[in-house]
């Protein structure tokens, strides 16, 4: 089969029809659709931010979820609509992350002590707990591009739009990251 | 044939972390509506950082005005004329929340030997939505005392 019969046509990921009101809304500082959209994506933006920052950063990451909100808010007004609300969101998350893990490297910061994390694991491990430990593992850049991929299900263009990569970039880390995923794993 | 089955086992491991329950803070999606409203009560203003400074910018404003009118010091001995490039910023973020630069800025840009996408003139880039920069030159943002 030739590959341009296989390759589906372009796909379009601006804002769909449903988002568009609820953008509209957002835009208007509607409180409820601000409830509406905190609800359907707060707990996957924070999940990304969690797992970019690694294990035993929680308050961390809190503080960092806080700050994409009041930057989303911020930032709605100016959203062009080339992207999903949920991309937007995320790419906003990623340079709050990205910021503060530079800022913390530049402060000199220690990496923090994980020892009661560590215990609590020990004591009541997980049943996914050797997935867990293999993703610590990684670099927080490989980690990010394995959660966009398969826990949020985006696409290599979306991923290209959060990490401000272009796509041939985010197809060679995604590989990167799977091999020391599995290597981690094994 | 391994590596598709390689990355379907990776694929269906890290399905996994999806079913995990995050708890997102509750009290955060009252303020971010709170700020939300703000934020839309005022539609020509524009939230930008410089120096460090949270400041509210005009729409289609440039940089150095917002920083003028905030009392943040910004050097431009030029007078906003193009031709010193004292008023140049390191856009840190939101880049393309900026107007493209034009001829007149370019020039001085290349002329100053400062020539890369993120440095651009305060008094000739206007924001168009959120960005972040900070003044190349030295003493500049608030100083001690100026409060």
């Amino acid at each position: 089969m030739l590959k341009a019969e296989r390759m589906p046509a372009a796909p379009d990921y601006s804002v769909s029809d449903d988002e568009t009101s609820l953008l509209a809304r957002l835009r208007r500082g509607d409180p409820a659709a601000a409830r509406e959209f905190y609800d359907a994506y707060a707990q996957r933006i924070h999940r990304f931010i969690l797992h970019a920052l690694g294990p035993g950063n929680d308050a961390d990451a809190e503080d960092i979820l806080q700050d994409t909100f009041m930057a989303l808010a911020e930032g709605l007004p100016f959203f062009r609509g080339q992207s999903s609300l949920f991309t937007f969101a995320c790419a906003i998350a990623h340079r709050k992350t990205v910021s503060f893990i530079r800022n913390r490297a530049r402060r000199g910061e220690l990496m923090k002590d994980h020892t009661a994390e560590v215990v609590r694991l020990i004591i009541e491990p997980a049943p996914d707990q050797d997935l867990k430990n293999a993703l610590a593992s990684l670099s927080s850049e490989h980690r990010q591009v394995l959660i966009l991929k398969y826990v949020e299900d985006m696409t290599v263009a979306e991923i290209a739009a959060v990490l401000s990569m272009s796509e041939h970039a985010v197809e060679s880390r995604l590989a990167r990251a799977r091999r020391a995923l599995t290597k981690a794993l094994a | 044939m391994k590596t598709q089955n390689a990355e379907e086992h990776i694929a269906a491991r890290l399905k996994e972390l999806a079913a995990e329950r995050v708890r997102a803070p509750r009290d955060l999606a009252a303020r971010f509506a709170a700020h939300l409203s703000k934020v839309a009560s005022h539609p020509d203003a524009v939230p930008i950082r410089l120096c460090g400074s949270k400041l509210e910018a005009r729409a289609r404003g440039t940089l150095l005005s917002a920083a003028m009118k905030n009392g943040v010091r910004v050097m431009h001995a030029c007078g906003a004329q193009t031709l010193c490039a004292t008023c140049r910023v390191k856009v840190t973020e939101g880049g393309e929340n900026l107007t493209p630069m034009t001829l007149k800025e370019k020039v001085s840009l290349r002329y100053h030997f400062s020539v890369s996408p993120r440095v651009r003139l305060a008094c000739q880039a206007r924001v168009l939505g959120p960005v972040e920069a900070d003044a190349i030159f030295p003493l500049c943002g608030t100083l001690p005392g100026d409060a």
